[in-house]
């Protein structure tokens, strides 16, 4: 069975609409990104609180309980933070933001504060009340942004070395745009949406990083192959062919991870799902950089090195 | 068969027998049943967890916990001469510190440098220049640590986890990581509990009056000064309530204090103001509340919640350190039978202590204070020989008991503050692995129809390798006695669709040597041998992403990281060196002129 076979597509010709269609979406990813990244606790701190119910509870409901809450004396309005259904009408959500003076165990102190005033709602055992429970502190919130960032940056660093060791300085330059070019446009539209970052959403894009690589690295493997035969010369049609040649690899292999991918998003759960979430971006745009970041930058570094 | 192709059987049979053997436990140990796992031995128990698999907290439930010395207050309690500016120097170091992820010492260099704090003045005992200082304050932080690990090993210990795991973290900090445990709360203040008991002598009516009356004055003083300010143009309602002074938030319960839970941040507010301090300093006094609070009918007749407030003296007449034993009991006798309570035995030197104090202040009352909250005051009678004492006022056996493990365990030295912690239910943790294990069969089941309906019989040779891969794997992380987490899960699956790019390339490739007119020996031949550098070369960038997140990370994060780079690893050797053997295999008994791929 074939899709496809024996493409002739130019997919140079359509180069700088590529670099345009890129170009728009960065700059519009980047002036997204000003606007704010809806960033988790893992990078903010603060409290986030997974409660299940007995039976569907309404987020007004909620909310109105949070509007006094005493926790070690002192009184908290949190019916302003972010409140949502967590999977299901039963679950629910609470993030808040970390405020100065936190009292000791705030979370729990929440937790018993909307137990005791929902009382017909909640089950009786109040360790089945608690789905999830995580603080971080505004301290190891740095922590983890400096992390976070710096093991992208560091990924990015060790891979365009290797690809300098294998191919050429010039191939890397090509991947390490492309994949710039993807976590600008992932992050882009996680601002967009609203989505927050947590640290497996970190975790996703380093994932991305290696399989939007694992992509380039295939089309360039095929272009050092074909260059061969040219010399040093880097021409336009060999880039095509190359494409042309690994398009239905690209293509299946895009096919059948986004088919895992989508099984995630629809059955994994909700603690997978931003997870999952970034990695469908990721692919979807990886795949596309590997054809028009990766090897046009190629053709373009060629072009103007010559 | 020849016999290159005799030894690769056996290579690649071998490994999938050890990969098979290495899940072995793992399998069996899934197969049994509830009851049959609580009936197994200890030995049979610790087997079964040494080698299967083992599931990370976040699917098996349980805290993980991140706790840090207070070095704040570590540096308050060493410091000597305090004054005004040390006081300021500090608040304004912690509220630094909370804030930013700069290590502590060079804040702290950098803060007294900034405020021109000569630190010998405080620190004499430490040093005489600020490097030393600060070299000894380091040492003393570190030295805190070690007993802080110590001590809470021997909580946990007591407190029955298994499988505890506690790490330190750089200097300052502490990661405790308990598993299965649901109660989350008592196992927070089990870890975070200073449990610093201490025996204060509670002060008289009469100059507890006399306090009340000084601070009354000095709060409306300090309302006339806040009024003169920005307060009185903005908030008026608000001065207004705090205008009602001390002694109007407090009641009166018997011959003792009481303020209303509601009040209690208005009476932290009036304590904490400086002049009230200097007071209290004065008188060498101190306020502190109960454990728990009390439900009193007011004067309205409504009911009201109420803490009891104590006025001590400001010297532990004797602390835990001389605690030799501390068990739960059950109150015999009394109006308390039946109460959970602590029995306390002292060591030979707290007896002697405890016979002198109880001596010597026959007639008054002496507060029993666990971590700055009093537990009881009762009124000494006589002299008490034996160094025995009953801490009660507890709400549950199960506090009493968690009380008498924290005293026998032992005091920190500091306080610890919570930095992180993840808690998860173990509802939530089952329920990731029903679904994650749900969407890994289905994503394995759509990828194995699509690469046969697409590649034919050779797709049902990448699907044996997707299975094998997936086993293998499996193994490998048993054998690893690595953790699984969700994000490893999200890994697995990843892994299923990422090993079937190897043999797409390997197809592809074959695919096109044939349409280049080769037969279908020698387009396997060159199929596998050209896809081999591109499958390496991709891999191995995917595999420098995953060492990084293993650097990186921490708890699912890691366990992630594992996952992804051994997938890596074991889907090469499944897509090259498997299914390279059965089509070798294949061809090899008969000439085949049309490949169905």
């Amino acid at each position: 069975m074939k899709f496809i076979e024996n493409t002739k597509i130019k997919f140079m010709s359509f180069k700088k609409a590529g670099f345009v269609l890129s170009g728009t979406l960065a700059v519009g990813s980047l002036f997204s990104l000003m606007l704010g990244l809806n960033l988790g606790i893992d990078f903010k701190g603060g409290t986030a609180i997974g409660l299940s119910f007995n039976e569907e509870v309404s987020i007004q409901e909620v909310r109105t309980v949070m509007q006094s809450v005493s926790v070690g004396g002192q009184e908290f309005d949190l019916s302003t933070e972010e409140i949502k259904y967590f999977g299901s009408n039963k679950d629910i959500m609470v993030k808040i933001k970390s405020q100065d003076n936190t009292p000791e165990n705030f979370g729990q102190g929440i937790v018993n504060h909307i137990y005791t005033s929902m009382p017909t709602k909640v089950p009786e055992d109040k360790n089945m009340f608690i789905l999830s429970l995580g603080a971080v502190s505004p301290k190891v919130g740095s922590e983890l942004s400096g992390k976070a960032f710096w093991s992208i940056i560091s990924a990015l660093v060790l891979i365009l070395f290797y690809i300098s060791i294998r191919f050429e300085f010039k191939f890397a330059v090509g991947a390490i745009l492309a994949l710039v070019h993807d976590i600008t446009i992932t992050l882009g539209i996680f601002s967009l949406t609203g989505y927050e970052i947590t640290l497996s959403t970190v975790a996703a894009f380093l994932t991305i990083v290696g399989y939007s690589l694992n992509d380039t690295i295939v089309i360039l493997d095929r272009i050092r192959e074909n260059m061969k035969s040219s010399g040093t010369v880097l021409f336009e049609s060999t880039i095509n062919k190359s494409i042309n040649q690994s398009l239905s690899r690209t293509l299946i292999t895009s096919l059948t991870t986004l088919f895992v991918i989508v099984v995630l998003l629809m059955y994994g759960g909700e603690v997978i799902r931003p997870f999952a979430f970034t990695m469908l971006v990721g692919v979807i745009v990886g795949t596309y950089s590997s054809i028009y970041i990766a090897s046009a930058l190629l053709a373009t570094i060629y072009k103007s090195s010559n | 068969m020849n016999n290159t192709l005799t030894t690769r059987l056996l290579t690649i049979l071998f490994i999938f027998g050890l990969g098979i053997y290495a899940l072995l436990p793992s399998i069996r140990y899934q197969l049994l049943s509830d009851d049959a796992k609580d009936n197994l031995s200890e030995d049979e128990l610790a087997y079964f967890e040494s080698k299967s698999i083992k599931q990370g907290l976040d699917l098996k439930g349980g805290i993980y916990i991140v706790l840090e010395v207070d070095l704040p207050q570590l540096i308050n309690t060493l410091a000597k001469n305090k004054d005004k500016k040390f006081d300021q120097f500090l608040e304004e170091l912690n509220q630094d510190y909370k804030n930013s992820s700069t290590d502590f010492f060079t804040l702290f260099e950098e803060k007294a440098l900034e405020k021109d704090l000569k630190l010998p003045r405080y620190f004499i005992s430490y040093g005489k220049t600020k490097d030393q200082i600060i070299e000894q304050l380091t040492l003393q932080s570190a030295d805190s640590i070690n007993r802080i690990i110590e001590i809470i090993q021997n909580r946990v210990d007591q407190f029955g986890v298994a499988e505890p795991t506690i790490q330190k973290q750089g200097n300052n900090r502490v990661i405790v990581e308990l598993a299965g445990v649901q109660d989350s709360e008592r196992a927070r203040d089990l870890l975070q509990s200073t449990a610093l008991l201490e025996l204060m002598i509670v002060k008289d009516v009469e100059s507890t009056n006399t306090i009340v009356r000084q601070i009354d004055n000095l709060a409306a003083m300090n309302i006339e000064k806040t009024n003169d300010n920005v307060d009185q143009l903005f908030d008026t309602n608000n001065s207004d309530e705090n205008n009602l002074g001390f002694s109007s938030l407090l009641i009166a319960v018997g011959s003792d204090l009481a303020i209303s839970t509601s009040n209690l941040s208005k009476l932290q507010n009036i304590l904490n103001q400086d002049n009230v301090k200097q007071v209290l300093d004065a008188t060498g006094s101190l306020f502190l509340t109960s454990n728990s609070a009390a439900t009193l009918i007011n004067d309205f007749g409504e009911e009201e919640e109420v803490y009891l407030l104590y006025h001590l003296i400001d010297n532990a007449e004797l602390t835990g350190g001389v605690i030799e034993d501390a068990q739960m009991r059950l109150s015999q006798s009394g109006v308390s039978a039946g109460q959970a309570t602590v029995q306390v035995e002292m060591n030979n030197e707290g007896s002697r202590e405890w016979a002198r104090i109880t001596g010597s202040n026959i007639n008054k009352r002496i507060a029993i204070v666990l971590d700055k909250k009093v537990h009881m005051a009762p009124v000494i009678r006589s002299q008490i020989f034996g160094g025995g004492t009953v801490i009660e006022g507890l709400d549950s056996i199960q506090e009493a008991e968690d009380i008498a493990i924290v005293l026998r365990a032992g005091s920190l030295p500091v306080p610890v503050t919570i930095q992180e912690e993840r808690t998860v239910g173990a509802s939530l943790g089952a329920d990731s692995v029903s679904k994650g294990t749900y969407s890994m069969l289905v994503g394995l089941l759509i990828v194995i129809l699509f690469i046969i309906f697409y590649y034919k019989l050779s797709g049902f040779i990448a699907s044996f390798a997707v299975v094998w891969t997936l086993i293998l794997l499996l193994g490998i992380l048993a054998l690893l006695e690595a953790t699984l987490t969700l994000p490893g899960i999200a890994g697995l699956i990843l892994t299923v669709g990422m090993s079937v790019d190897a043999n797409v390339i390997i197809f592809e490739r074959i695919k096109e040597e044939l349409r280049n007119g080769k037969s279908v020996r020698s387009a396997i031949d060159a199929g596998y041998e050209r896809a081999i550098t591109t499958i390496v070369d991709a891999n191995l960038t995917t595999g420098i992403a995953a060492a990084v997140l293993y650097q990186y990370g921490s708890g699912p994060i890691k366990g992630f990281a594992t996952v992804l780079f051994w997938g890596i690893i074991v889907s090469m050797f499944t897509a090259i060196i498997v299914t390279r053997f059965i089509f070798d295999y294949v061809t090899s008994k008969r000439t085949i002129e049309e490949l169905s791929i």
